[in-house]
């Protein structure tokens, strides 16, 4: 059905009512018309009738007028004496009531001869003969008169003749006496000429023109209802007009001005539209849906104001990190995207911050204390940026920053600054006794930069930064592309695939030989993964290890191998096995399991077991429980790195170890020419030996190092030095091993 | 009383009824062109006819003639009720005072004198006359002018003295002048009361004629009546002059005043009219 506009649908509707009213109107002139003439009709036959009544009664009249006069004395008086008849027959007929005053009376002798001539010539002097004296009409002066003949009698009983009488009237005025009629139209009562034929008075009717008085009552009442009809159109018409105007002006007008406003707010919501349409509103229902329009669309605007502030908010907070109010990895990746489509920056900077050992901190203090130490991380780090920058959380402990157009120079202050900021902020606050330490890793490019290229460099920087030894600030180089494993699918793929099959893990077993003896007692065993044709080497295993949170899994996958060696018969039967086991692993019951079973399967064997990071282990009672259930199945447990930085006399002192294997960067010392560390070191090997730990050296790289380490009193050493001495010890089968 | 007497009217009625239809109606040709009209009722021969006359300008129709000539009819009297002409021939009907009159006093004595004739003609040798009104007045004139030998006795009813509401010297003027017209051969109708008409259209003739019948004139001749002669008024009759009737007894004529009974001695009087004229007449007979 097509859309209709309301003044089309009321111009239609507007239509149809004239077209109605003009059809009724012309139904109504037309259907009057007929009964006028019905009307008319039967008032002409009812005229008619009542001019032949009225001429009856007139006939009635004048016989009973000519028969009065007949028997009245007076009359027979003035014809036997007619002395007095002009008298008489002027005044006193008139006068005495026996003749209307509209007649007048003549009499004549027996023989028709008039008893007196009338001066004014209205009768004939003589009568017809008797055997014609009937009615005469004749017109005199141009109007019908009507002669009336009657005989007089001697008396009335007599059959003698006295003479006659002869009435002169006018028939039309008599009969209009005779009225008032009701249906002829006396005014308009007229004679035909032939009247003159006229012999008997009944014979009157057939010779008058009579019309029929107009209905004036109906004519009236049907003149007052087409006057009605006729107002009631204009009438129509004019309400019509006025309809159409207060529909224009009290209904279109309004919505037309509403749907504009609405239209207009469509294209823009936000416009003011109080004062566009708050008048012309009279219909109150019309005002009633302009009040509700407005105040829905206040009730609008508001609620696209809370949409628009919430959406600001769920803006912020999509791009805000909850826990510390810094941005978060969603805003760091749209910063991302539209720095790298921003063709103005000719350089970029990314900074990576990474807290260290913050699963053992999490681990350890619960996960409030873990969360706080994220929001002081936070807020050193974001005191630290420069007003510009922008801090993101990535994720867990890791944060970083962007710095555009600024030179690694700058950049690198900018970390170091942050580093201090983390460093002079006093942890202990919030319960933690360790120093709580970042990496970071900067990474640099020039336009054209692949912003994900440098985020990759930036984490290789900060996995150098993460390394035992290194700098906590590490800047991308080439040279650092061998951490790349870290960051690598292929060597995380290839970690994951071993912990879910440590069948891919393969130890080379380092000798640990007995001083001075030199006899090897065990073998360190120090992992592979072999994947896909590829050797992933175990500094990229740990890096990606510690990065990814896998160490229970890890060492887990690590027992499992070395069970399997350990069955095939590696390393040799009457070596023991060493294995490195991290600081999450010691304090977990699944991995002590693992080692006790592990020895209660090779009883026969030394199994050593090195605890790494020692101290990050904050459960200490746990460990030294664990460690005591390690060494009370047979185990040896050493503590490893030690001198690394991590390790520290306090945990030597709080861990039941057997032994403990000084870091090859603190063996190293002894090799320098610098006195007062060398003391230190044999100070330490001394307190350390002292105190009844077998000591363990590493990183034995000649027979001079090995010769020194031997005379401070180290009960263990391994290095390549003693690699190469045992492997000529070596069967033939354990050669095919080791290289493999 | 009052179921006895309306007994009697009841017969009464039956009985006029009967003598109604007894009546004759007698045409009598005065002169050429002009005849007069009566009703004749005859009676006994033993007794005399009576003759009523109508007063002024009636017919012998009017009431009081005609239930008194049936009265007297059933009674057993031949009544006469003639009818004056007053110059219309076979009149019936009495004449209007705006009429134009002709007639005179002496026309009527004529006519009088011819129904006297005629009643004579039928063999009554005892006439009895009786006057209604002006007729009574007439009469009496006619009585004392021709004195005829067989009227035995004279009934008066009502008898006025020609009244006029003009004093006598104004009437004697009135004559006077149309008796001049008459000298003059003036025939011009004049107007004037007459009578009981207060527009009474005649010709000077007729003036002079009934002006002439004065009250004097009738005392005189009552007073000079040989006749027996009684007058019958009407006690309550409000058209007589005040002492007319005391006049009339000083006359020495016997006069019965009914009471109460206007001047045409009709409704509940007629019988004691009736009664009182059988009175007059059974004594007079």
């Amino acid at each position: 059905m097509p859309t209709l506009r309301l003044q089309q649908l009321y111009a239609f509707f507007l239509l149809l009512s004239l077209v109605l009213l003009a059809a009724l109107g012309l139904y109504a002139h037309l259907s009057f018309q007929h009964v006028i003439q019905q009307t008319q009709e039967d008032a002409e036959r009812a005229a008619r009738a009542e001019v032949a009544s009225a001429v009856a009664a007139l006939e009635r009249r004048l016989r009973n007028i000519a028969g009065y006069l007949a028997s009245w004395d007076e009359t027979r008086q003035h014809l036997t004496n007619p002395e007095y008849y002009p008298l008489w027959r002027d005044t006193r007929v008139r006068d005495s009531g026996a003749l209307p005053a509209s007649m007048r009376i003549g009499l004549y002798r027996p023989n028709g001869v008039i008893l007196a001539r009338d001066p004014s010539g209205a009768f004939p002097d003589r009568l017809p003969p008797q055997a014609h004296l009937e009615v005469r009409l004749m017109w005199q002066d141009a109007r019908p008169v009507v002669h009336y003949p009657f005989p007089i009698r001697v008396h009335p009983d007599s059959e003698l003749l006295l003479g006659y009488g002869l009435i002169r009237l006018e028939p039309l005025e008599e009969l209009r006496k005779i009225g008032p009629f009701r249906y002829v139209d006396d005014a308009n009562l007229r004679l035909r000429q032939g009247a003159e034929k006229l012999r008997r008075l009944d014979e009157l009717t057939q010779y008058l023109d009579l019309r029929a008085q107009p209905n004036t009552v109906l004519l009236s009442a049907l003149n007052e209802l087409e006057q009605l009809i006729f107002f009631a159109i204009l009438l129509s018409l004019a309400l019509a007009l006025a309809f159409f105007i207060a529909l224009r002006q009290l209904i279109v007008r309004p919505i037309r001005r509403l749907t504009s406003t609405i239209l207009h707010l469509r294209d823009d919501p936000q416009a003011e539209i109080n004062g566009s349409i708050n008048h012309d509103f009279y219909l109150w229902e019309l005002k009633e849906l302009q009040n509700a329009f407005l105040d829905y669309n206040q009730r609008l605007l508001r609620l696209h104001r809370e949409v628009q502030q919430n959406s600001e908010i769920f803006y912020r907070q999509a791009r805000q990190d909850p826990l510390t109010g810094v941005y978060n990895r969603r805003a760091f990746d749209e910063d991302r995207a539209r720095l790298e489509h921003d063709k103005r920056i000719d350089e970029c900077t990314l900074i990576l911050f990474d807290c260290d050992h913050f699963k053992a901190i999490n681990d350890t203090y619960g996960h409030p204390v873990g969360d706080a130490v994220i929001r002081a991380l936070a807020t050193c780090l974001t005191q630290a940026l420069r007003a510009d920058d922008r801090l993101y959380r990535l994720g867990g402990d890791e944060f970083a920053t962007l710095m555009p157009g600024v030179p690694i120079d700058t950049a690198r202050v900018v970390a170091e600054r942050c580093l201090e900021q983390v460093r002079q902020y006093d942890f202990s606050r919030l319960g933690i006794s360790e120093p709580v330490t970042i990496s970071i890793g900067l990474a640099h490019a020039s336009a054209p930069f692949d912003l994900t290229t440098l985020h990759r460099h930036a984490d290789l920087a900060m996995y150098s930064a993460k390394r035992p030894g290194h700098p906590k600030i590490a800047i991308y180089e080439e040279s650092l592309g061998a951490l790349a494993a870290l960051v690598s699918n292929r060597e995380v793929s290839a970690v994951y695939a071993a912990i879910r099959q440590p069948d891919l893990l393969h130890f080379r077993y380092q000798p640990v030989v007995r001083l001075p003896q030199r006899i090897g007692e065990y073998c360190e065993a120090l992992c592979r993964i072999h994947c896909d044709g590829q050797v992933i080497a175990p500094g990229a295993i740990f890096a990606i290890v510690q990065a990814r949170r896998l160490d229970v899994e890890f060492d887990l996958a690590v027992i499992e191998a070395v069970r399997r060696d350990l069955r095939q018969g590696l390393p040799e039967l009457e070596h023991g096995v060493s294995i490195n086991i991290s600081a999450p692993g010691i304090v977990n019951d699944q991995v002590i399991s693992a080692l006790l079973g592990l020895k209660a399967d090779s009883l026969a064997r030394k199994i050593v077991v090195e605890i790494t990071e020692t101290a990050l282990i904050t459960q200490v009672e746990a460990a030294s429980a664990n460690i005591a259930r390690l060494r009370a199945a047979g185990c040896l447990v050493a503590l490893d790195d030690f001198g690394s930085g991590y390790s520290s006399l306090r945990y030597l002192a709080s861990m039941p170890v057997d032994m403990v294997k000084f870091d090859m960067s603190l063996i190293r010392l002894l090799e320098k020419d610098d006195l007062r560390e060398r003391l230190i070191v044999q100070d330490i090997a001394q307190i350390v030996a002292t105190a009844g730990y077998d000591l363990v050296a590493e990183g034995i790289e000649d027979e001079a190092l090995l010769a020194q380490v031997e005379a401070l009193g180290f009960t263990y050493a391994q290095g390549y030095h003693l690699d190469r001495l045992h492997a000529s010890q070596a069967r033939p089968q354990q050669q095919t091993a080791i290289q493999a | 009383m009052c179921s006895i007497r309306l007994g009697l009217a009841l017969l009464l009625g039956v009985l006029l009824s009967l003598a109604e239809a007894w009546a004759m109606q007698v045409t009598l040709d005065l002169q050429p062109g002009l005849s007069a009209h009566a009703e004749y009722r005859p009676g006994s021969k033993d007794r005399p006819a009576v003759l009523i006359l109508h007063g002024f300008l009636q017919t012998h129709n009017f009431p009081t003639v005609h239930n008194l000539a049936d009265g007297l009819a059933t009674a057993g009297y031949s009544v006469l009720t003639p009818t004056l002409t007053l110059g219309v021939s076979h009149r019936q009907q009495s004449l209007a005072c705006e009429a134009i009159h002709t007639h005179t006093h002496e026309g009527n004595m004529r006519e009088i004198d011819a129904w006297l004739r005629w009643l004579r003609a039928q063999g009554h040798r005892r006439i009895v006359l009786i006057g209604h009104s002006l007729g009574s007045a007439e009469l009496l004139l006619y009585l004392q002018a021709r004195r005829p030998g067989d009227v035995v006795h004279f009934i008066a009813l009502s008898l006025v003295e020609s009244r006029s509401d003009d004093q006598p010297e104004r009437i004697e003027e009135l004559r006077q002048a149309m008796r001049q017209r008459l000298s003059r051969g003036d025939r011009s109708l004049y107007r004037h009361p007459l009578s009981f008409c207060r527009h009474f259209n005649a010709v000077p003739q007729t003036f002079a004629s009934y002006l002439a019948i004065t009250p004097d004139r009738l005392l005189k001749a009552a007073r000079a009546l040989r006749v027996p002669a009684t007058f019958i008024m009407g006690g309550g009759d409000e058209r007589l002059s005040s002492g007319w009737i005391e006049r009339l007894k000083h006359t020495g004529k016997t006069v019965i005043v009914i009471s109460n009974a206007n001047h045409f001695l009709d409704g509940e009087h007629e019988f004691e009219l009736l009664d009182a004229v059988l009175a007059v007449l059974k004594q007079a007979t």
